[in-house]
């Protein structure tokens, strides 16, 4: 852990209520890295990624984000935080009343202070990013799934965040789009220096993107392993963690 | 605007003998400043930085924006990591493809032919829902029951409270304004039948009802309405539920159960009402309900308890249906609520002034 670290926690305990799912968790990611959690379905990624972003409160220890220490910050100190970072959510959360233009025009419209003009034109530059740049104005409920995720996407970008949270952001992506989902990950760590903290399931695109990689064990109920992901495919690690690696080894 | 100096940002144009347009950029550009306004002709765009300091994602967006239709645009010259940025974006098929705004004309013949088309969708609804009931009834249809008994409690047995206060209420009224007039006749002591008639045969259910609409039409509304937003009720199809069977023909059920029976205490409780105003000054409590008693016919009650047995289906039926069709949005949702409680107060009001015609005709 050193001074410079975007993100950290430490001795971090997360969970809903009063029931822990993990502890024990201690992580720290350098500005411009991209972090990848994997897991078994339902271990807590979801869980951890909410607390790491400030939008839980930890059952324990210590996080910062942004050099902020995030049990301490309240109110506007902690709004000024979230306003820098962006986060998809599994379920892509897109407002359902509005237009995906209006989705990603909504948080702009409230924190810039741009004309109108300018503002239409960084929303429809991002949804052209993730290749949304056909349906601009349909309504959430008129798109598909990897559509909707992808808008959200758009969405998490809006302001350009310093941290951008991902919750399986390549989920019912076909490997095309999935493929260029990698691709405009690590374009805007290059242009931005934005730093990226993602959950995933698809080890390929793991490998291709993530500079580190942290594997929630529900069985210990803390870290199973945290480092590149090229070390988790070689031998020497926990056989659980060399196992979910393995998977994707033909690739 | 060509202000390197200042840090902000610029653009400007040359357009070179070969009719390429040379657009050159500077400063520094960011979301919250507002960005240089540029026009370019022809299809052969070159664009070159100078003096280009930091940028966000306003600088890309503004390529993209500006030069998205552009043929051959030639982005070499600019810092690799801003190229890579814009040619990430994936260009529109098609321009624009937005409609033209409609005529007043066409506005008001689609709005017709929309208003036709939901009145066609509402009898649907109705049909579908009276197929319901008589599955229910030879026993095919997948009925929600605990749904059922949960509705008799909250859609009835809840409802006591207001019904009561607004029962009371009319009949308090109601004499109070007759007995001005039966005062200048010196007959108050009909202030009696005026309310007792009243209560049975019109107020009591149409209180009622009107009732339903705001607290049972807008629930059910909201409830099927969102549950259509979160995909349950296609959820329930794919299960092989037919959602009118399981949601809506209980709950109907139910009001049409108890609105009648709500109705029949909403009059007592009107004819309490009266008797307060009556026997504060004007008749004794002995006499205003003997002349009440003698008001009240079999009859009359008949035609009040029918009526409330058609406004309580009438109150359910339309925060089901209006549900049912909500837009999948928290506004779509909304909007379902507040037409259900106006479609079914409309359809309440229309079907008493239908019913004051049959029973009219049948001398009842
Ligand atoms: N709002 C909540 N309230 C209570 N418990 C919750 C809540 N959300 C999740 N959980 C529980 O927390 C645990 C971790 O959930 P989480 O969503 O973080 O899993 P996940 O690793 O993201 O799973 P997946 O890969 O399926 O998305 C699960 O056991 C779940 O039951
Ligand atoms: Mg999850």
């Amino acid at each position: 852990m050193s001074a410079g670290d975007i993100l950290t926690c430490a001795d971090l305990a997360i969970g809903h209520g009063d029931r822990v799912i993990m502890d024990r968790l201690n992580l720290s990611l350098a500005p411009g890295k991209i972090l990848a959690i994997v897991g078994p379905s339902g271990c807590g990624k979801s869980t951890l990624m909410r607390a790491l972003g400030g939008l839980d409160e930890p059952l324990g220890g210590k996080t910062t984000l942004m050099g902020v220490d995030l049990n301490a910050s309240r109110g506007q100190q902690r709004q000024d935080i979230l306003r820098r970072t962006g986060f998809l959510f599994q379920g892509s959360a897109l407002f359902s009343s509005l237009t995906l233009r209006e989705n990603i025009e909504m948080p702009m419209r409230e924190f810039l202070k741009a004309p109108h003009r300018e503002i239409r034109q960084l929303a429809e530059y991002k949804l052209a990013l993730v290749g949304l740049a056909d349906a601009m104005d349909k309504l959430p409920s008129e798109i598909s799934g990897g559509m909707a995720k992808r808008a959200g996407i758009a969405r998490a970008m809006a302001l350009d965040p310093s941290v951008i949270f991902l919750d399986e952001p390549s989920a019912g992506l076909d490997p095309m789009s999935s493929g260029r989902l990698d691709e405009l990950i690590l374009r805007l760590r290059e242009a931005f220096g934005t730093t990226i903290v993602l959950v995933s399931h698809e080890v390929p695109s793991i490998l291709r993107t993530a500079d580190f990689c942290v594997y929630l064990d529900p069985d210990t109920g803390t870290m199973g392993a945290y480092g590149p992901p090229k070390s988790f495919l070689q031998a020497g690690q926990p056989p659980k963690v060399h196992a979910f690696f393995s998977q994707a080894r033909f690739d | 605007m060509s202000d390197v100096a200042t840090g902000l940002s610029s653009a400007r144009t040359e357009v070179l003998a070969d009719g390429t347009a040379v657009v050159t950029i500077g400063g520094s550009w960011n979301q919250d400043s507002s960005l240089p306004a540029i026009v370019v002709k022809g299809d052969r765009v070159r664009v070159v930085a100078e003096g280009l300091a930091d940028f966000d994602s306003s600088l890309p967006a503004w390529l993209y924006a500006n030069f998205k239709n552009v043929r051959h645009l030639d982005l070499s010259a600019l810092p690799v990591r801003l190229q890579s940025l814009v040619q990430m974006a994936e260009k529109a098929s098609s321009a624009d493809e937005r409609p033209p705004h409609p005529g007043f004309l066409e506005q008001f013949g689609t709005w017709g032919l929309e208003s036709s088309a939901s009145w066609g969708r509402a009898f649907e609804h109705i049909g579908h829902t009276a197929i319901g009931f008589l599955r229910m009834l030879v026993g095919r249809a997948k009925v929600n029951w605990s749904d059922f008994r949960l509705e008799l409690q909250t859609s009835g047995v809840d409802a006591l409270p207001i019904v009561a206060l607004l029962g009371f209420l009319t009949g308090l009224i109601m004499a109070y304004v007759g007995l001005i007039q039966l005062r200048l006749v010196g007959a108050t002591v009909y202030v009696a039948n005026l309310v007792s008639l009243a209560m049975t045969r019109e107020m009591g259910a149409l209180m009622t009802g009107i009732i339903a609409c705001g607290r049972t039409s807008t629930a059910y509304a909201s409830q099927l309405g969102s549950m259509n937003v979160s995909q349950e009720t296609d959820a329930l199809r794919a299960l092989g539920i037919n959602p009118i069977e399981y949601l809506a023909v209980p709950r109907i059920l139910a009001v049409t159960l108890m609105i009648p029976l709500l109705a029949v205490f909403a009059t007592f409780i009107g004819v309490f009402g009266g008797m307060v105003v009556a026997c504060a000054g004007d008749l004794s409590i002995e006499q205003y309900l003997t002349q009440a008693v003698r008001a009240i016919s079999f009859k009359s009650f008949l035609v009040g308890f029918i009526k409330s047995i058609a406004f309580g289906f009438i109150a359910a039926w339309a925060g089901c249906y209006r549900g049912s069709v909500a837009k999948r949005s928290a506004l779509g949702v909304g909007e379902a609520a507040t037409s259900a409680a106006v479609l079914g107060i409309t359809f309440i009001v229309i079907s008493d002034a239908l019913f004051a015609v049959i029973f009219n005709l049948f001398d009842l």
